[in-house]
């Protein structure tokens, strides 16, 4: 049971890793060649039966006819006795007349089949004979059985079985096979009638001749017995007289009229029997089952058996693959989309629910890219509404404090000043707003810083100096607008807080290959390394300061958002030596601008 | 992958199925092509310079050779009992391409000495007397032959000398016959005398141990009128009929067409390469008054198809 389990769980598992043409070609193919089997067994059956009907019909026809030549030679002889009989014997009286002369004119007509013609007294005493005249001193023709077979059945006919004709006087010893003919006479002698026996001894040629050329098929004979399965004619006959041979004569004597099954030595065998009228005797025609049934026809059944499920697999193989390589090429198309190929095309071909299956699934691909797409637009929009936000956020802060200086600077009188400051903050409005766009040029954004700078110089009293330098090969170049302001006012409450007067920020851009690099460097209190390195994690709390409150991280935020991972900002700090925050940006000329503003309007 | 890998098998199947299609189409031919065996040519070789005396046994080979497929020639000595002359008649026949050859052997000895080296490429059988290296004897039990035919005598004898005429020569089967004669003969009492030819002042009892030594001698007694009493072998017709006309009082009788064939069945077993043992030849003892026995008739007067005649 364990091993049939194991044998179903083999196939199984097999089954899961075919293809699906194989399973459809292997399938059809499979049962294509059981059908053909039974079908081919069937017909071999069917042939076979046909062929022993055939052969046995063939059997019988040919036994008729053997039988109508065999009875046509017995009544010959037949006749022959009865003219003996009738026309001699009855017409002569013995006492006068002498038998010899008609009896060697018959026997000349007919010496081909006749070997001697006889007529013997009731005694067995020889009357006459032809052609050999006397008998053997010793011969006991009374005690023969075809003499005995004549006197006891007067009305009758009697044949015997082949025999050495042994009772004439015959000096070359030629011992003839003969088959006699008896039957009792009537003879007058002196006008009285006693009994007497009429011999016709047949050549056993004749019957042989009659019986040897019957053929029965390949292999297939025709042998004739007697009544009680006495061999009269076998084409073997003389191996079977030795004893080198053996046939089933008994047997068949108690056969009836007809075709049967018979098996001897082993041999399965069709026998065909037809009884000689008035002999009793029994033509039997042998058939070996071997030759009803042709060898070569199981091999021819093969060939065909074969031959049809070669070329029905090979039309499974054909149909097969015509079925399945539509699915093959969607199951190809969906691994290509699943490595990640955008530009996959999902063909429609194959039959009906194929293309249904294929174009639900091209349907399905095309409404996972719309919704990819749409997935990206919205991510796109919500990185746009954040760096809004971020935007939004710097606004509202400085310009509490801004206006709030003012207001300072107003109320103590410091006219000039707070005119300079309101100035700057125009100059700084106007170029933050840049017609709503977001990369504006470097040297409006490093004027922005320069004013923003103005605004905070008043407010901190110049406690520090500001330089801002844009250095050959950036000119023309663009920026992501107000990413210095925060820096600028990092560097100013974390930087110049304790500063005296002799704080410093620096800001200047340069370029470096590709890239735009703006630094924004201060001279105050700086920081430990690990402390500027962590300030830009994403996961780092948000501490709000002072200053603008978001700090260098939502710059570096809204530079790798904008350009990608690889720019953003580097913080360069050392305790009591100051900070460095380096920008780093795309040098982006004025067309590259441009297309990066119409990208962030679509 | 999987694809190539179907793909590969599926040729692999068509190309199983469509090679078992082309060999079972042409195994038919094949088969008939080993069954078609070729037809033998073989020489059967006799001791004596007529045949005649052969002539049932011959058509027992040709049965034989009709039936199995083989071709048989027939040669004859121009000097009964000649070795040396059947030697080199079969050294050609052998370089000739017989097959196999079937021989009744003038000198078995000589004649195995003779062939030694070609006796494994040509299969030889014996008739009569058995030969070293020969893949088979057909022949009577000689010894017991000659003991039955001594004892036929010795039912009849009523006291006289017996005459063994001695013919055999180098014969071995023929003198193990004499030899097994003499010795019953001799344990009987009867008084023996061997001689190589009938004598004129034979006594009245006579063995002859071949077939044409017995019809001779049986011709004499009745051509000369002499009144021995002859015992002897054989079961050709002349001798059957020289039985029957009662010059002979009793013969050993074997069936020379079971001989010929069994014969001949033998060596195109033997030059086909199958084996086979060869079992004495059943023999009888047979009078005058059993001749027309019908089991007799069957086996002394053989039925001829007239197709073989």
């Amino acid at each position: 049971m364990n091993v049939f389990r194991r044998l179903a769980a083999q196939w199984v598992e097999r089954y899961r890793k075919m293809s699906i043409q194989m399973v459809l070609s292997l399938a059809f193919t499979a049962v294509a060649a059981a059908g053909m089997l039974l079908m081919s067994v069937s017909l071999i059956w069917r042939f076979s039966s046909a062929n022993e009907q055939l052969v046995a019909e063939n059997s019988r026809r040919v036994l008729a006819q053997a039988n109508l030549n065999l009875d046509s030679y017995l009544r010959r002889m037949m006749r022959i006795s009865d003219t003996v009989y009738y026309r001699t014997i009855k017409n002569m009286d013995l006492a006068e007349d002498d038998l010899t002369g008609d009896l060697s004119l018959l026997y000349e007509e007919n010496r081909d089949d006749l070997v001697s013609l006889a007529v013997f007294d009731g005694e067995g005493g020889l009357v006459s004979a032809v052609p050999l005249t006397a008998l053997k001193r010793d011969a006991e023709t009374a005690e023969s059985e075809w003499f005995q077979a004549a006197s006891r059945s007067m009305e009758n006919f009697h044949f015997s079985t082949p025999h050495v004709q042994n009772i004439f006087d015959d000096p070359d010893y030629p011992y003839r096979w003969v088959v006699s003919l008896s039957r009792h006479v009537q003879l007058t002698r002196d006008g009285a009638t006693e009994g007497g026996v009429l011999l016709v001894d047949m050549s056993f040629s004749g019957i042989e001749q009659v019986c040897r050329d019957v053929t029965l098929g390949s292999g297939g004979y025709l042998y004739l017995i007697d009544g009680d399965g006495e061999l009269i004619y076998h084409p073997r006959q003389q191996l079977i007289y030795t004893g080198l041979l053996e046939e089933n004569n008994r047997a068949a004597a108690s056969y009836r009229d007809g075709s049967r099954q018979e098996t001897f030595q082993g041999r399965t065998r069709q026998v065909t029997v037809k009884t000689v009228g008035y002999t009793g005797w029994k033509l039997v025609g042998v058939a070996p089952a071997e030759s009803a049934a042709s060898p070569q026809l199981p091999l021819f059944g093969l060939t065909l058996l074969l031959f049809s499920i070669f070329l029905m697999a090979f039309l499974n193989f054909l149909i097969s693959a015509r079925i399945s390589d539509p699915i093959l090429r969607l199951e190809r198309s969906i691994r290509e989309l699943d490595r990640g190929l955008a530009d996959v095309r999902i063909e429609e071909g194959g039959c009906y629910e194929v293309q249904r299956l294929n174009h639900a699934v091209a349907s399905m691909v095309s409404t996972m890219r719309h919704l990819m797409d749409d997935i990206v637009r919205q991510e796109e929009e919500k990185r746009r509404s954040e760096l809004e936000v971020l935007q939004s956020q710097i606004n509202p802060h400085f310009l509490y404090n801004t206006l709030d200086s003012v207001i300072w600077m107003t109320e103590s009188g410091q006219q000039q000043e707070a005119i300079q400051m309101v100035t700057s903050l125009a100059r700084l409005f106007r170029i933050s707003l840049s017609k709503g766009k977001s990369i504006i040029p470097l040297a409006d954004e490093l004027e922005h810083a320069r004013h923003y700078m103005n605004i905070q110089q008043i407010r901190f009293k110049n406690k520090f100096v500001t330089e801002i330098e844009a250095r050959p090969g950036t000119e023309g170049l663009y920026t992501l607008k107000l990413i210095i302001q925060p820096l600028l006012e990092n560097a100013i409450y974390h930087g110049m807080s304790s500063a005296e007067d002799d704080g410093l920020i620096r800001v200047t851009a340069y370029r470096e290959g590709e890239d735009l690099l703006i630094d924004v460097e201060d001279n105050g209190l700086g920081m430990r390394p690990e402390l500027a390195a962590s300030l830009l994690e994403e996961d780092r709390p948000e501490v709000r300061t002072r200053g603008s409150g978001i700090g260098v991280r939502n710059v570096h935020q809204r530079v790798s958002l904008t350009f990608g991972p690889g720019y953003g900002l580097t913080i360069f700090s050392e305790p009591d030596e100051g900070t460095l925050v380096r920008i780093r940006l795309p040098a982006l000329d004025e067309e590259e601008a441009e297309r990066r503003r119409q990208g962030e309007e679509l | 992958m999987r694809t190539e890998k179907s793909r590969l098998i599926q040729i692999a199947i068509l190309a199983v199925l469509g090679l078992a299609a082309a060999l079972s189409l042409a195994l038919p031919q094949l088969l008939r092509g080993e069954r078609e065996e070729q037809l033998l040519s073989l020489s059967v070789m006799l001791r004596d310079t007529d045949s005649s005396g052969w002539t049932v046994a011959r058509q027992g080979m040709e049965q034989a050779a009709d039936e199995l497929g083989a071709e048989l020639r027939f040669l004859t000595l121009t000097a009964a009992g000649d070795s040396e002359e059947q030697e080199a008649l079969l050294l050609r026949e052998i370089e000739d391409g017989a097959a196999a050859l079937v021989v009744v052997p003038a000198d078995p000895a000589a004649l195995s000495a003779a062939l030694d080296p070609w006796l494994v490429v040509c299969p030889t059988v014996t008739l009569e007397s058995p030969m070293e290296g020969a893949s088979g004897v057909v022949a009577p039990d000689n010894a017991q032959l000659g003991r039955e035919l001594a004892q036929a005598l010795l039912e009849d004898w009523d006291g006289g000398e017996v005459l063994l005429l001695d013919t055999a020569g180098r014969c071995a089967g023929v003198a193990d016959r004499v030899a097994a004669a003499e010795a019953a003969l001799a344990e009987a009492g009867a008084p023996v005398r061997r001689e190589p030819e009938l004598p004129e002042d034979a006594p009245r009892w006579v063995m002859a141990f071949e077939p044409s030594v017995t019809q001779r001698t049986a011709e004499r007694r009745e051509a000369e009128g002499r009144d021995y009493t002859l015992y002897g072998v054989g079961s050709a017709a002349g001798v059957t009929a020289q039985l029957e006309r009662g010059n002979i009082a009793a013969i050993a009788a074997w069936s020379d067409y079971a001989a010929g064939y069994l014969a001949v069945r033998r060596a195109v077993n033997a030059a086909r390469g199958a084996g086979g043992a060869l079992s004495p030849l059943p023999f009888f003892i047979l009078r005058e008054e059993d001749i027309y026995a019908p089991e007799n008739q069957k086996l002394l007067f053989p039925i001829m198809s007239s197709s073989s005649r």
